[in-house]
């Protein structure tokens, strides 16, 4: 008996003296690497495990990017950290990531949520403890429409990029007969409530149908083949569009196949096959940053801090993102808070990467532009902006 | 309406997963047989297997070009030998930590159940630890072009190599239960496990074999599953969850129960994702389960090992 009571205290000093040395190492840290100053924390929420996380760990590494750019010129009056909540890109388990970062108090700003989905679940919570959110890519129209407070998007909404592609593949392809099929998520239906209006106004008919993600579309490949259209438009992520091309290609489909932004991702390729995926188009209202030579800079220094890893879609948007929110954390210095950084992003005017950052009172971004890119030989490669593809 | 005109290739795709879905419901059927006990940490024995398959597979492909002729049919022989192993090995490990200590002390069966949900946890997550959690490709192995018509449908190499693998494992493992020893001893402990002891069968052996034989199935199944849909940490749970469906339809522990179940649900699976839409597919599997049990509460062949092979 009293040995076990020795032990005990013993356990409870120990864990006292470890929490203690946490504290401790932890605080030391932080004074010691800011030299004096205070750390403000950046978070990111998106999908950093699933199926489809590499759209989340290309935002992540875009934020990562503009964090170690801010900290290194020092002009802050405080050093910045990066603070990562994984919502799996599930609508779910959005609020939870969320809550994270709102209880977290060092917290000042948000870049994500990712996905619209969990996007609309995750806002509220935001809107509530006047945290801001500046979303690189959740593109489901309705989202700017909700009355949240503090969203904002640096990335055009989907009618523009549905409208968008509904052209090229109606207009400059030439399809006739178009299947557009969505994945029943919130940016899904999103995408395809916008692309099929506007291609039946250029004259093509449309079969419209919804399938959950899953993991054989043997049937719904028997269906789209049965209804033999000239092109499919996939309105979901990558790693369902990998598996949907790979069961039409097996089954001895011809025609144009589509996507859009969320499955604009090097992963569609690998996922779902070269022989497979050459000759697909994808929409993204998102520059491609590797081809482009203004970009040249954000590249190298993304390689730098992400160990080599090249940007991928929304990289440079959460780039943008995070550093407007740089500038305005300059603009209101030292004692800033959630509500006077929230504040201060509403008039925000700052010339991005991507695209000039100065948003509407609803949170949407001023002008974007929708590039079509198309797979060759296994490359993802730019074929130009709609402005310019689409005539008449 | 389409359906009629798409009546035989929905059958062929039908088919094709039905035969998979056989293959993995003979682990839980075998079992279930010898222990009757729902060994529901088969579907990462699948996945393991599938994985197996997929690294062999990998490692072995020639840089360039989808290969052909010989170098396709030793690939996917290649395949299918290390995911069978390593879908064995998976589950006499399984049988070794999960289940032999519980029954060395004569645990409630209750604690089985328990025990076989945390060594599935571990082995997802383990798996997605290693391999990532998305979903890891398999590129071609060969070409896939239309072999030949059945009516207006197309059979595909893919449908071919699937089915034909399947169906030649089925036939193997019928053979294995109704006409060796070893099918005697494992019919025996099925009927009555302790009289068979009596008559000197080695029980803890049979079990253990038991065991391999599924894992060697769900093993091979895995790789034939990740040819046509890619592998992922969490590939087992849907399969894994239709096959035990497969099994109970068929009658649980019922060896050609399992095989009925499986190609039965396969094509109800098919017919109903093409009439109603691919989002109720599983709804309309498990829907079907309960109208048929409502019914024939032992399933369509009905259960017993001892008698059924």
């Amino acid at each position: 008996m009293a040995r076990r009571h020795v032990t005990g205290m013993a356990v409870a000093v120990l864990a006292v003296a470890v929490t203690a040395a946490a504290c401790g190492s932890s605080g030391g840290g932080s004074s010691s690497s800011s030299g004096g100053k205070k750390s403000v924390e950046i978070g990111f929420q998106g999908p950093l495990s699933g199926d489809n996380q590499q759209l989340g760990i290309n935002a992540v590494d875009g934020v990562k990017t503009a964090i170690a750019e801010a900290n290194k010129k020092g002009d802050l009056p405080f050093t910045l950290k990066l603070a990562q909540s994984d919502d799996q890109g599930d609508p779910n388990v959005g609020p939870t990531a969320a809550r994270q970062l709102i209880d977290n108090s060092a917290v000042l700003a948000v870049v994500g949520p990712v996905f619209s989905g969990a996007t609309k679940a995750s806002e509220p919570l935001f809107s509530k403890a006047n945290l801001l959110s500046v979303s690189p890519s959740a593109t489901n129209p309705a989202l700017t429409t909700l009355g949240f407070t503090t969203f904002f998007r640096d990335i055009a909404p989907d009618t523009v990029q549905g409208a968008a592609a509904a052209d090229y593949v109606v207009k400059t392809l030439k399809a006739k007969k178009v299947f557009s099929l969505d994945d029943a998520s919130e940016y899904g239906t999103g995408l395809s409530g916008a692309f099929e209006p506007e291609a039946k106004k250029d004259g093509a008919t449309i079969t419209h149908d919804s399938v959950n993600p899953t993991k054989d579309y043997t049937s719904e490949a028997t269906k789209i083949i049965a209804d033999k259209p000239d092109a499919v438009y996939y309105s979901g992520y990558y790693a369902e569009f990998a598996l949907l091309t790979k069961a039409l290609k097996t089954k001895g489909y011809k025609g144009i196949l589509a996507s859009g932004d969320g499955s604009n991702d090097d992963q569609f390729i690998k996922q779902a096959g070269v022989a497979n995926a050459n000759g697909v188009y994808l929409t993204c209202p998102c520059g491609d940053a590797n081809s482009d030579p203004k970009a040249a800079a954000f590249v190298k220094s993304f390689e730098a801090t992400n160990a080599g890893a090249k940007p991928g879609t929304y990289s440079g948007e959460a780039y943008d993102a995070t550093n407007a929110i740089v500038t305005v954390l300059k603009q209101v210095g030292a004692g800033a808070t959630r509500k006077s950084v929230a504040t201060a992003f509403k008039s925000v005017d700052y010339v991005g990467l991507t695209k000039t950052l100065k948003f509407s009172p609803t949170g949407e971004v001023a002008g974007s532009n929708v590039f079509i890119y198309q797979v060759k030989n296994g490359e993802r490669t730019v074929l130009g902006s709609t402005a310019v593809l689409v005539k008449g | 309406m389409g359906f009629v005109h798409q009546f035989w290739q929905l059958t062929v795709d039908g088919l094709e997963i039905g035969a998979l879905y056989a293959v993995i419901a003979l682990g839980y059927t075998l079992v279930y047989g010898v222990l009757q006990l729902i060994n529901f940490a088969h579907s990462e024995v699948f996945m393991l297997g599938a994985f197996g398959g997929l690294f062999a597979a990998r490692g072995l492909l020639p840089a360039g070009d989808t290969p052909g002729g010989l170098a396709s049919v030793g690939l996917v022989l290649a395949g299918l030998g290390v995911g069978a192993l390593a879908g064995g090995a998976a589950a006499f490990a399984l049988e070794r930590t999960a289940y032999r200590p519980l029954r060395r002390r004569g645990a409630p069966r209750l604690a089985y159940l328990i025990s076989a949900i945390g060594a599935s946890y571990f082995a997802f997550n383990l798996a997605g630890k290693e391999f990532g959690r998305q979903n890891v490709p398999l590129p071609p192995l060969f070409h896939n072009g239309v072999v030949f018509h059945i009516f207006s449908a197309q059979v595909t190499t893919q449908n071919l190599v699937t089915v034909g693998v399947a169906v030649l494992m089925l036939i193997l493992l019928d053979r294995l239960v109704s006409a060796t020893r070893l099918g005697q001893g494992i019919r025996a402990v099925a009927q009555d496990a302790d009289t068979a002891s009596l008559m000197g069968v080695n029980v803890e052996r049979i079990i253990v074999l038991t065991f391999i034989i599924g894992g060697l199935l769900a093993g091979a199944g895995g790789f034939l599953y990740t040819i046509t849909f890619n592998a992922s940490y969490n590939m087992g749970f849907v399969p894994g969850l239709k096959a035990f469906t497969a099994a109970v339809l068929g009658g649980i522990g019922n060896v050609r129960g399992a095989v009925v179940g499986g190609l039965v649900l396969g094509l109800v699976e098919s017919y109903g994702g093409y009439v109603i839409s691919a989002s109720y597919k599983d709804v309309i599997a498990f829907l079907v389960l309960v109208v048929i049990l409502m019914f024939r509460p032992s399933g369509l062949l009905g259960e017993r090992l001892g008698r059924a092979a």
